[in-house]
């Protein structure tokens, strides 16, 4: 990893003006003669930098920013203020150096051919990146095995499942080996089992080429197993950007105790430890969850090894979806 | 593989694919030359039996029986290889953000866009032969056929009509970066076209007035001034006017699509990606 950032972004924002519709058929009319227009900050002076070989983790609400984000950095959107720098390069010049290094994946759009067979937009892309003969052929087989595809490239895009099409478009995507991939959501729609296999995949990919990745997802087990580095955007801003652990020291409050017990007890006799989140017997079985300070958690967890009868203890973070909510629910009522 | 055939490449690929991608609706395609067709055909109908039931020898509107079926294929020729355009929904590629695809690879748009269009005319002009051939074999046409030298400005003229309909299209697809209400202004343009380019019948027919109206638009470039030159009815004056206001036709709305795209380009919101 170098010193120098491979993506820089300073002081980012972007505006949209867009049309507010009043309700009802009178607003439709009126809408003909006269509009009202508001300024919605997509992006509102967010800075970070990322170096070369990481994947770093954009997390934040539907219309946070994320993608207006990526889009700025792919060169698709003119920024209302500030210039990233990706690879040295103004984005917004789309020199074809550049474009040649670097590849924008979206879950939701496609860049494969809808009505030909996806082996067609890779050979399109072959020619359009100027990929040569010897390196496409290593690295489509490659990626064909490695993504288990060899079946469907010759069958018609519309006809493939989502899965099928989302490893295409990851195929088309990196045959030209790009330095530095944007990957919105992925894995949205996709199985838990098609979404491991997309990780797996995303996580060989940074190792081999020692690529660069930005990632937005919706999906937690995607940012936590691929991201070391977290950058959280809310209404535009930037409002946290680190390691995920110290998202977890900052934010998180409360340790997790889930504890088997060998004979009932009773709720009264847990809430003297900490909040009781889950509780439950059924004559056999007796558990529960409490959610004590993070500080105490483990003083408190041997307070409840002497004082109750248990026989199985163990102390977890709390899941990061909760985390975030935390964060988003701070956030908002610092406004 | 040097530059020169990197870029041949990748342009012949495009070409090539958006060929394939034209032929995918099989049953459109062929709806689509059916239509055409049958417009030729029920022209040409018309006016063998205008003809037929006119004295011989009689010239309406100035036109003899040849020159007029001679203008009718040659107004159906320029339809498929100038008018029938690929570019019909570029604006609302741009609205819906389709367009992201190309603004993000390393290809020139116009050069993906010209490839689209190509595609398309070729895909016209290879079912067009069969179209032409079955019209010769019905009507058993006399056609008027010029000099050489006429001929190939007419080639000419006809490269430059293209041009100048990718550029009206372009302006047409800009209205996309603003705008999701794209349909309504070209439908209402492709209907004044089909007028003022001598679609439906031929624009001397005219006053004189509404023709001046008529050339004060880039429209009659588009296939009327082609087809009166292809008939002989250009001097060698009309024909310099002629090639000098399609040139500046051309430039003047080449450059406004120029800056348009580059302005919309900044204010390309690459929705829905």
């Amino acid at each position: 990893m170098t010193d120098t950032p491979l993506i820089s972004v300073k002081n980012l924002s972007k505006h949209f003006k867009v049309y507010k519709k009043q309700p009802g058929l009178w607003g439709s009319i009126k809408s003909l003669w006269h509009r009202e227009y508001e300024t919605v900050k997509a992006v509102d002076g967010i800075s970070f930098d990322i170096h070369e070989g990481e994947i770093v983790g954009f997390i934040g609400m539907n219309g946070a920013g994320k993608t207006t984000t990526l889009k700025m950095l792919s060169g698709l959107l003119y920024p209302t203020t500030g210039t990233p720098s990706v690879l040295g390069y103004n984005p917004w010049e789309r020199k074809a150096a550049f474009q040649k290094q670097f590849a924008l994946v979206m879950g939701q759009k496609n860049q494969l051919w809808w009505d030909l067979p996806a082996i067609e937009t890779f050979h399109l892309n072959k020619a359009i990146y100027e990929i040569p003969d010897e390196q496409f052929e290593k690295t489509l087989n490659k990626l064909v095995k490695l993504l288990d595809v060899e079946d469907i490239i010759q069958i018609q895009v519309r006809k493939l499942s989502l899965g099928q099409r989302m490893k295409c478009e990851l195929i088309a995507a990196l045959l030209h080996n790009p330095k530095v991939l944007f990957l919105d959501e992925p894995t949205i729609g996709l199985d838990v089992v098609m979404q491991k296999t997309l990780r797996d995949f995303i996580k060989a990919y940074n190792k081999e080429f020692g690529a660069t990745i930005i990632l937005t997802s919706h999906y937690m087990d995607d940012v936590k197993e691929l991201c070391e580095r977290a950058i959280i955007i809310d209404h535009g801003k930037k409002i946290f950007d680190g390691k995920l652990q110290d998202i977890i020291d900052k934010y998180a409050r409360n340790k997790i105790l889930s504890l088997v017990f060998s004979k009932s007890v009773t709720k009264k006799d847990l809430a003297a430890f900490g909040t009781v989140k889950e509780f439950s017997e059924d004559g056999t079985h007796y558990t529960a969850t409490l959610l004590v300070a993070r500080k105490e958690a483990a003083t408190t967890a041997s307070k409840v090894l002497s004082k109750l009868p248990v026989v199985d203890v163990t102390i977890e973070e709390p899941p990061i979806e909760a985390i975030i909510r935390e964060v988003f629910s701070k956030e908002k009522a610092k406004k | 593989m040097t530059m020169r055939a990197q870029t041949f490449s990748k342009y012949w690929r495009l070409l090539t694919m958006s060929w394939q991608d034209g032929l995918v609706y099989r049953m459109s395609v062929l709806m689509w030359r059916v239509r055409r067709f049958l417009a030729a055909l029920m022209s040409l109908t018309i006016w063998s039996t205008i003809y037929a039931s006119s004295q011989t020898g009689a010239t309406p509107f100035g036109y003899t029986q040849s020159a007029m079926i001679s203008y009718i294929f040659l107004v159906s020729l320029m339809q498929n290889i100038v008018m029938a355009t690929a570019l019909n929904g570029l604006a609302q590629d741009v609205y819906t953000g389709q367009i992201s695809n190309q603004l993000l690879k390393p290809v020139s748009l116009t050069g993906y866009l010209v490839m689209q269009e190509l595609a398309d005319k070729l895909k016209n002009t290879s079912a067009m032969v069969f179209e032409f051939a079955a019209l010769f074999l019905i009507f058993k046409p006399e056609l008027v056929f010029p000099t050489v030298g006429i001929v190939f400005l007419f080639a000419v003229w006809t490269v430059g009509a293209i041009i100048l309909n990718f550029c009206i299209s372009l302006l047409f697809g800009c209205l996309g970066f603003w705008s999701p209400e794209t349909w309504a202004p070209r439908f209402l343009f492709y209907t004044l076209l089909q007028f003022a380019a001598g679609q439906l019948f031929p624009l001397d027919v005219l006053p004189t007035l509404v023709q001046k109206i008529m050339y004060a638009t880039p429209l009659p470039y588009l296939s009327f001034v082609q087809t009166q030159l292809f008939l002989g009815k250009l001097d060698g004056a009309a024909q310099l006017r002629h090639s000098l206001t399609l040139l500046v036709w051309i430039l003047v709305l080449g450059l406004l699509a120029q800056f348009i795209w580059k302005k919309g380009l900044k204010d390309y919101d690459a929705a829905g990606r």
